[in-house]
């Protein structure tokens, strides 16, 4: 264990702070999940990728600049640090993105993952259905074969990014006569397909970020499926782990979170609730921890290993302290917690990432089912 | 930047494992538990044999000269298997300060051969773990850590941990070797160690309970309030462990934020295992509230040092101090402060 940064990685960082420092917008854009600010978090996808630095793991060939899991840390770090956008590629470049590397063809990662890279391509996840949520192998959804196409026809929803975004990914059901888990295929659909139809649907917040996809006889090529026909849900799977394991909240998130936090406590000290001093100090010591584990996670990939059921843990861990940061927020803000504008018409981004917070314990398998992860893969307690 | 523990670690961490899960299983804790000196000569010479006192003790002593990293690794094996001789604070806790004050060679060497025990009194621990018994206690005093010989008793206490031996303090005394804050951080280092062993301990024993006890014609861990209340609990103890190893590197390097960890680490650690003992009777249900099951053995001891080397209230004022004192840096890129 050596928990000192080489002067390679040291060199690295200053790169990414150079740049960022430039680069980085001075206003904060209009959220992600209306059209105006869809369109501006696109445009800062590109400004990234003019730097080369839309996903960085990635190897060259696919705009990458085949860094280690490390400097993806660092690079997180230094991203957060200076307060950059949210990014609205992140379904892409986290989820999808490993997946197509792990499961696709050559011509497939060519084809996906260097569009992807450079923001040209924003992606939109299909996972959930009105009676598959929790219950994913209930999907009903099918692609069936005609040809050199899967005609797919049936109903997708809390499709995130879907309202605005390129083109989709998900599961499917390409043996109609199949059951849960087996005759699933992980599937890549162009949104603005002939037959797709769009629902927005508005969230808590207010906004428009997810949409209901109802699919009409949409034609999709077989070579938009990665890996085999009836391969899907081990695909799936994969994906979910990347999601729930390491990429997609990476600790400077948090830590990002847990700086304001303990800014806001110390304008509030005076007239703070007793407790909201060792819930703030509870949110900078779970951010830290959460931090060291990534780090322990990333260093164990790069020996070799890989994240397994203990990707429920970090998924858990990750999305309760981010609610409990902000709920402490919200009460530290007292009565102008409900302000969604505070002192100099800035939005409320304590509200905003509170209101956010909420959907963590939920997506990407709720808190419920990751417990149940847990229980029966880490435990062996019988299903 | 590399955060793995070496292949050393990991077999070291697993032969002390096996070993004290041959020697040191829950019929001994309960035949020391009806002894009257709850001590056993022939455990501590198994310990001995096996090498467990001279791991931190310098190779020239006679020692394996291992780190504080490996010094966590095998707390936690201690606490794991309920071990109460006292190994922790001599081998782990006093064995490297002594190795870093320089000049005690001779009972550096001691501890390596089984021969020494040495008890540590600080005011944040206010009571004394086994005190007769003890060769040398270690005392802090004015900021000092000071060492003397020591022979015969003390005043002993009960502590509801029938396997602890405490007693009270006695007059600080003998020569400096060392600063007192030192002590209180190696050994609240060790204590955070032992505390996420005592909750793996629990974890363990409450799920082979649930395979095993049957109701409503199943296992009661088929249920998922069963289930959901021991995965909640493994969340806390596997975040704890990452703490636990961050602290020992700091504190290691003598970091001057390595406090700060060691608190940390601490109150992860005793949340982790105070949670974990509430979940474990729990899941046993009726048999959790007796002396037939071996579980009461770890949750008094996950109790007993919830409270020691800096009590909630103590660790809880350090994280103040340097977080929202402003001491330490804090966000994105300040993970290794």
């Amino acid at each position: 264990m050596d928990l000192a940064y080489t002067p390679e990685q040291q060199d690295f960082r200053a790169e990414v702070r150079a740049w960022m420092e430039a680069n980085v917008p001075k206003e904060p854009l209009v959220t992600l999940e209306r059209e105006d600010g869809y369109h501006q978090h696109v445009e800062w996808e590109r400004k990234l990728a003019s730097g080369n630095w839309g996903m960085v793991t990635w190897p060259e060939a696919y705009g990458g600049r085949g860094l280690d899991l490390i400097q993806w840390l660092i690079f997180e770090e230094e991203y957060y640090r200076a307060g950059a956008p949210l990014r609205v590629n992140q379904n892409g470049i986290f989820l999808l993105g490993p997946t197509v590397m792990e499961f696709g063809t050559d011509e497939q990662k060519a084809r996906f993952l260097t569009p992807m890279a450079k923001g040209e391509v924003i992606w939109a996840q299909a996972w959930s259905e009105p009676a598959a949520g929790s219950d994913m192998a209930a999907i009903t959804t099918k692609a069936i074969r005609d040809g050199d196409h899967y005609v797919i026809t049936g109903q997708k929803t809390w499709s995130s990014r879907a309202s605005f975004a390129d083109w989709g990914f998900g599961l499917f059901r390409t043996d109609p006569d199949s059951k849960r888990h087996k005759g699933l295929s992980f599937i890549l659909f162009d949104l603005n397909s002939p037959g797709v139809t769009r629902r927005p649907i508005r969230q808590l917040h207010g906004d428009p970020g997810f949409a209901e996809l109802f699919f009409d006889e949409v034609r999709v090529p077989v070579e938009n499926r990665i890996a085999g026909e009836g391969e899907g849900w081990n695909v799936a799977m994969a994906t979910a782990g990347f999601e729930r394991g390491l990429m997609l909240r990476s600790p400077a998130r948090f830590q990002a979170a847990t700086e304001r936090l303990v800014r806001l406590f110390r304008q509030h000290e005076a007239k703070a609730a007793p407790a909201a001093r060792e819930q703030v100090m509870q949110a900078w010591m779970d951010a830290q921890a959460y931090a060291y584990n990534t780090y322990a996670v990333a260093s164990k990939i790069m020996a070799g290993g890989h994240i397994g059921a203990e990707a429920s843990l970090n998924k858990i861990f990750w999305s309760e302290l981010d609610r409990a940061a902000h709920r402490t927020a919200m009460q530290l803000l007292g009565a102008s917690a409900e302000l969604r504008h505070l002192d100099g018409g800035a939005l409320n981004a304590w509200l905003e990432g509170y209101i956010f917070s909420l959907s963590g314990p939920i997506y990407a398998g709720s808190n419920e089912i990751q417990r149940n992860i847990i229980a029966e893969r880490l435990l062996g307690l019988p299903r | 930047m590399d955060v793995t523990l070496s292949e050393d670690q990991a077999t070291l961490t697993q032969g002390v494992r096996d070993y004290l899960a041959g020697v040191h299983a829950p019929e001994l804790l309960r035949a020391l538990d009806a002894s009257d000196s709850r001590r056993s000569a022939d455990v501590w010479q198994g310990l001995t044999e096996m090498g467990l006192p001279g791991l931190l003790v310098p190779e020239a002593q006679g020692g394996l000269g291992l780190s504080l990293l490996d010094a966590v690794l095998i707390a936690a094996e201690l606490g794991r298997a309920g071990v109460a001789e006292p190994l922790a604070d001599t081998a782990l806790v006093a064995a490297p300060l002594l190795a870093k004050a320089g000049g005690q060679d001779a009972l550096l060497a001691a501890i390596a051969s089984g021969d020494a025990k040495i008890a540590l009194q600080h005011p944040a621990n206010p009571w004394v773990a086994d005190l007769d018994g003890a060769s040398h206690v270690l005392s802090a005093k004015d900021g000092a850590l000071l060492l003397a010989d020591h022979s015969g008793g003390g005043e002993l206490l009960d502590s509801v941990d029938p396997l602890r031996r405490l007693y009270a303090p006695i007059a600080p005394s003998g020569t400096k070797v060392g600063s007192a804050d030192a002590l209180l951080d190696h050994a609240a280092l060790i204590t955070a160690a032992q505390l996420v062993g005592v909750a793996d301990a629990m974890l363990e024993q409450a799920t082979e309970y649930a395979k095993n006890r049957s109701q409503f014609g199943q296992p009661i861990g088929s249920f998922q309030a069963v289930k959901h209340h021991l995965a909640t609990a493994v969340v806390k103890i596997e975040f704890a462990k990452p703490v636990i190893q961050r602290a020992a590197v700091a504190l290691t390097e003598r970091s001057a934020s390595a406090p700060v960890h060691v608190s940390h680490a601490r109150l992860a650690a005793a949340d982790a295992a105070w949670a974990m003992s509430e979940t474990a009777i729990q899941t046993h249900g009726a048999m959790g509230y007796t002396y037939e099951v071996d579980l009461h053995f770890w949750m008094k001891r996950a109790w007993a040092l919830s409270g020691a080397w800096g009590d909630r209230a103590f660790h809880l004022g350090r994280i103040d101090a340097a977080i929202l004192g402003g001491a330490l840096p804090i966000g994105p890129g300040h993970s290794f402060a």
